[in-house]
């Protein structure tokens, strides 16, 4: 999660200007950064850290996605730089601090400013966390797993309906990666499966969770997939993660993803028969800009493969 | 809240863990996992103050540091949804808990209060002045003032002296926060307290030096005119180089 790389020091706190990386490799295609390109559409996350390579177009993804909570309320440099990028590419807003787990109500105050700024910037996908992130109003500013059970299903169907509603658009649900199960009654691919189909939301698929989690808690990958609510799936995250022993992966953000992760993000296509938004998640321990335009020119490639399928435009 | 007592209840031991490291006895889960809940999350607190405040951190010694971190994170009910404004919860709750008597650090609210200002000011949204042209008359005309500021009253003077330092010159101290148009820069200005009354009748009255200077008169009646106009022209000429004025109003006209 990139929750504490989102302070925004300035002068003596941190540097505005990250070192500019030089070496360009010519990528596949980068022609419209108005609008999302119509075959295949491969992100990457805007960050500060990495922001320069973003406005000089050293790297031009074909949109970019930011954390909202990173963003709203932000004037003076950073304001500037959040404008002007907008500018250059088309956004998709992937939020940290809905918790739509939480017990209470939503924080309507913030959902106001949150749709101002999908309208503002004319956002297609508003994307959140099956998680939860406060409990009792106080925020904790990282991603809890909520407990797979009935009334979870049932709470959570109606916040989703609510922000829904509140939005005037479909709120996209992405699987997260957990370390503990909690207090399970069903399964995960069953309870992510329901709360979709029930609320009428989009999916979110975050293939790295999906390995993460099949690791750690020992599920197959592809049933897993296969169990998923596919036609409702509008969205893909793809990332590295960090292997913490033999029995744990975290999902990090902070390596670049490994060969198991784009087989299963080709199996994933394969199922899924059309291409969608894909997304490079990279939070933290940025490489080169090269290293990173690989990635995603891998991503590409992998998308290629399945161009015949149907797409469907953002 | 659709959610049974029982899940909620979980919920709660859950965050409590969390939060505290304490009672890890959540219903259905693994203790292996949960720790790395209460690492993760207690590093991100631990790694937005410890960026947020890099003097403080400096000058509290670890165990100080982590006292205050893993209270904070315990017993403040984080209310921001954006965790770069957290930093100032944090300052309000050292604050209100008395931790410069518990440590005996007398200037550690001042110095919370300095490091968050710089933060609050380069972050805090664009208030953009009204019209305003270069040239004019500086005795007479009303001054366009750089919206983008904080006046704040300090009892420590941590941002003329090293922390510690300022507790020998405890006193009144007036410090003036600003965002440089363009450039977003932060700068600091210490203000006499003769500044502080200058620069809130020409920003918050809108008045003009030379109306200022008849109401100071008027006030005081041993006051010297001549030296009265002086201090104030100086004082305005410098705030126009420091980008604190930026020019003569359009909007008040006399």
């Amino acid at each position: 999660m990139e929750y504490w790389k989102a302070i925004v020091y300035p002068a003596h706190h941190y540097s505005k200007t990250p070192s500019l990386q030089t070496s360009i490799t010519p990528s596949l295609h980068y022609s419209n950064y108005k609008s999302m390109n119509k075959n295949i559409n491969i992100g990457l996350g805007f960050r500060r850290e990495i922001a320069d390579a973003f406005l000089n177009q050293e790297i031009m993804p074909d949109f970019i996605e930011v954390a909202p909570e990173n963003w709203i309320d932000l004037g003076g440099y950073w304001g500037d730089v959040f404008r002007k990028v907008n500018e250059q590419y088309p956004l998709i807003l992937h939020g940290l601090s809905l918790s739509i787990g939480s017990p209470e109500e939503p924080d309507w105050d913030f959902l106001k400013k949150l749709k101002r700024i999908i309208k503002q910037f004319n956002v297609k996908i508003y994307s959140e966390h099956l998680s939860f992130a406060k409990l009792d109003n106080a925020h904790l500013y990282d991603l809890l797993p909520i407990p797979f059970k009935e009334d979870s299903i049932n709470h959570i169907v109606k916040r989703i309906k609510q922000v829904q509603d509140f939005l005037e658009m479909p709120l996209t649900i992405e699987n997260v990666s957990y370390y503990t199960p909690v207090d399970a009654e069903i399964t995960e691919s069953e309870f992510i499966s329901r709360i979709v189909k029930e609320s009428g939301c989009n999916m979110l698929l975050d293939v790295n969770n999906v390995y993460v989690n099949a690791f750690n808690h020992n599920y197959n990958t592809h049933e897993f997939i296969d169990a998923m609510p596919l036609e409702k799936v509008s969205y893909i995250h793809m990332a590295g993660h960090h292997k913490l022993n033999d029995n744990l992966i975290i999902d990090t953000h902070g390596e670049a993803i490994i060969d198991p992760v784009f087989e299963l993000f080709d199996y994933t296509l394969d199922k899924l028969g059309r291409n969608i938004p894909v997304l490079l998640e990279r939070d933290f321990n940025f490489p080169e800009m090269n290293e990173l335009k690989l990635e995603m020119n891998k991503l590409r490639n992998i998308c290629l493969k399945h161009q015949d399928q149907n797409v469907v435009q953002y | 809240m659709l959610y049974s007592t029982k899940t909620y209840q979980t919920q709660k031991k859950l965050t409590n863990w969390v939060r505290t490291g304490s009672n890890p006895e959540v219903p259905g889960t693994v203790l292996e996992g949960l720790k790395q809940y209460r690492r993760l999350f207690r590093n991100n607190i631990n790694n937005t103050m410890e960026q947020a405040f890099p003097i403080s951190f400096e000058v509290l010694n670890k165990e100080q540091w982590k006292q205050l971190i893993d209270d904070f994170f315990a017993h403040h009910d984080a209310k921001t949804p954006h965790v770069w404004k957290l930093p100032f919860e944090f300052y309000q709750f050292v604050n209100k808990q008395k931790y410069s008597s518990k440590f005996n650090m007398p200037f550690l609210n001042d110095l919370l209060h300095f490091e968050w200002l710089e933060i609050e000011i380069f972050t805090m949204q664009d208030i953009l002045p009204e019209p305003y042209k270069k040239t004019g008359d500086l005795l007479n005309d009303r001054i366009e003032c750089n919206n983008e500021f904080q006046l704040t009253q300090l009892k420590y003077p941590v941002h003329l002296f090293a922390a510690k330092e300022s507790l020998k010159h405890s006193g009144d101290y007036y410090l003036l926060s600003y965002r440089m148009p363009e450039t977003y820069e932060v700068k600091f200005i210490d203000f006499p307290v003769l500044h502080v009354l200058f620069f809130e009748k020409i920003c918050n009255d809108r008045m003009s030096a030379n109306e200022i200077i008849k109401e100071i008169s008027d006030q005081n009646p041993s006051v010297d005119k001549k030296q009265l106009k002086q201090n104030i022209e100086e004082f305005i000429e410098t705030m126009f180089s420091e980008k604190v004025f930026l020019g003569y109003s359009e909007t008040y006209q006399n």
